[in-house]
């Protein structure tokens, strides 16, 4: 590397503060999360009747559920139904979202409804879908794919529409055809809104999948804490919560780990705004 | 004057928006192997004119002919460097500056080829894989530069291009470009609000004033080429420098003055 490389690499060296082990982020997370732990365990212990969940009977259960035929099928068919949604959502919503950042009577016909429909909660249409689909997994799938779109498409038609004019004007100058601008300048400008959406849909979508099985009772990880939450058995209840958690915090991660991998650009940008 | 070669000729000229008339009548000739840069107070439409020239926006009156026809769009052999830089940040300097020859439809092969000459006759040897953002501004107008030239422009269409850099980057761009138009001279007209900028680069320097703006005056610069850092050194660069300074000057001191009565 030349000097010229290095000193445009050189970033100026923040300086830290000195820190104790209680200005630890990591540490002070554990300390928390231990103390929530301890609190919870006490409490149920001290007021509660057996059956309810605590974290020492999770614990014990906890092996001998996620190892359950039962359980991994129940999981599979929840998660396999939230992906299945969410890519339904991100190729149907990104296509409607720029189509409407772009177009601008796409946008002024359907703006105001996309708006409604985005605050409709979807638990209001659920009986509406299992009408329409019958008490299976198409009405889950609708019900994750009705939870998903309408923030990946609201999402896409902000980034479209707030594309740079700069970006466009060298499109023009150097000849671009106008579909090779859509792919090649409209979409990658518009990827870091697009990517807040998709956030935001899989939170939304994980809801979805696991309302729809509390309401249709259909194999599933929220039909499974239906289940034994009425047949008393909390703690393998609680299991398949972590699990949802877990793929929450999971997701969110990967599309984090996506972004600095694949849009080192991006985040950038993201900073500067 | 240049009219029998003239590469661009601008006849009439106008352009308005809604009720403001940007500029009106502006009548030029742009020869084969001539820089010209125009120069104006900011706001007198220097820059929708030089968009103009491009095709990027239309005339409302009066015609624009490059190599024989008119304007009506941008055009192959025609090439602009913005003042805003206009790199796309998700793409590497490489493939910024690919861009052009990839729109003209070059081959893989071609651009593998004549993308990295390009880079390094601007200077940018060793950044291909480097994003916009990892890069200074100097350097991304560098890459600015590369992406328009690699397209082998016959007119090279100058927006400001060094208006958004510190006064150092400046200097060291405006020698730079000097350079590699000795190496490849084409047909460059260079908008600037620099005065001193304008008397380096031009052949001619057109001066835009008025409300709407009208060609004021133009001034031939009689500075020999290949123009260097001692060129300005030289009493006929300042007083050329000076001539340019009272003809856009003159009025703006008496508006001053009206605002403060």
């Amino acid at each position: 590397m030349t000097a010229i490389q290095q000193a445009a690499l050189a970033k100026p060296e923040r300086v830290e503060p000195r820190e104790g082990m209680l200005d630890s982020p990591f540490v002070l997370k554990l300390a928390a999360g231990a103390a929530l732990l301890i609190a919870w365990e006490a409490v149920v212990h001290a007021f509660a009747p057996a059956y309810v969940a605590r974290p020492s009977g999770i614990a014990r259960v906890f092996a001998e559920v996620v190892s359950d035929r039962r359980f991994l099928a129940a999981a599979w068919a929840t998660l396999s139904a939230v992906v299945e949604g969410l890519l339904i959502s991100i190729a149907l919503g990104t296509a409607a979202g720029i189509a409407m950042g772009r177009v601008g009577t796409v946008e002024r016909v359907l703006r105001y409804y996309v708006n409604s429909l985005f605050a409709t909660p979807m638990v209001a249409i659920l009986p509406l879908l299992t009408l329409w689909f019958g008490y299976n997994a198409d009405a889950r799938l609708a019900t994750v794919v009705f939870a998903a779109f309408f923030s990946i498409a609201i999402n896409a038609c902000d980034g479209a529409r707030s594309v740079p004019l700069e970006y466009l004007e060298v499109a023009r100058s150097f000849r671009a055809r106008p579909r090779y601008t859509l792919f090649d300048v409209v979409l990658p400008a518009s990827l870091p809104y697009l990517l807040a959406g998709v956030r935001l849909a899989a939170g939304r979508a994980l809801v979805g999948a696991v309302v729809a099985e509390f309401f249709i009772s259909i194999p599933g990880l929220g039909y499974f804490i239906l289940f034994n939450s009425r047949t008393f058995k909390h703690n393998e209840a609680f299991v398949a919560v972590i699990v949802l958690v877990a793929v929450g915090v999971g997701f969110e991660a990967l599309v984090g780990w996506l972004t600095r991998r694949y849009l080192p650009w991006a985040r950038r940008d993201e900073a500067a705004r | 004057m240049l009219t029998s070669d003239a590469r661009i000729e601008v006849s009439g000229a106008g352009r308005r928006f809604g009720a403001l008339e940007v500029f009106r009548d502006v009548n030029l000739a742009v020869g084969e192997r001539e820089v010209l840069a125009i120069i104006g107070p900011s706001g007198c439409g220097k820059t929708t004119l030089l968009r103009c020239m491009h095709g990027l926006i239309p005339l409302s009156g009066g015609e624009i002919v490059i190599e024989g026809s008119r304007v009506a769009g941008p055009r192959e052999g025609v090439a602009m460097v913005f003042q805003h830089f206009g790199l796309f940040p998700w793409k590497t300097v490489f493939h910024n500056v690919a861009y052009g020859l990839k729109l003209a439809g070059a081959t893989q092969a071609e651009i593998r080829d004549k993308v990295p000459r390009f880079i390094s006759l601007v200077g940018l040897a060793g950044f291909e894989n480097y994003y916009p953002y990892q890069i200074s501004g100097g350097m991304q107008q560098r890459c600015g530069l590369a992406r328009a030239l690699s397209v082998e422009p016959r007119v090279l269409l100058m927006d400001e291009p060094f208006g958004a850099v510190d006064a150092q980057t400046r200097e060291i761009l405006q020698f730079e470009l000097l350079r590699i138009w000795e190496m490849r001279p084409t047909t460059m007209v260079f908008v600037t609000h620099s005065i001193e900028e304008a008397v380096l680069m031009g052949d001619r320097i057109v001066v835009l004033k008025g409300r709407p703006a009208t060609v004021h005056e133009i001034v031939t610069v009689d500075l020999p080429r290949p123009r260097t850092r001692a060129t300005l050194a030289t009493p006929r660069f300042a007083g050329l420098r000076e001539h340019v300074w009272n003809t856009l000057m003159a009025d703006a001191r008496r508006a001053e003055l009206e605002i403060v009565r």
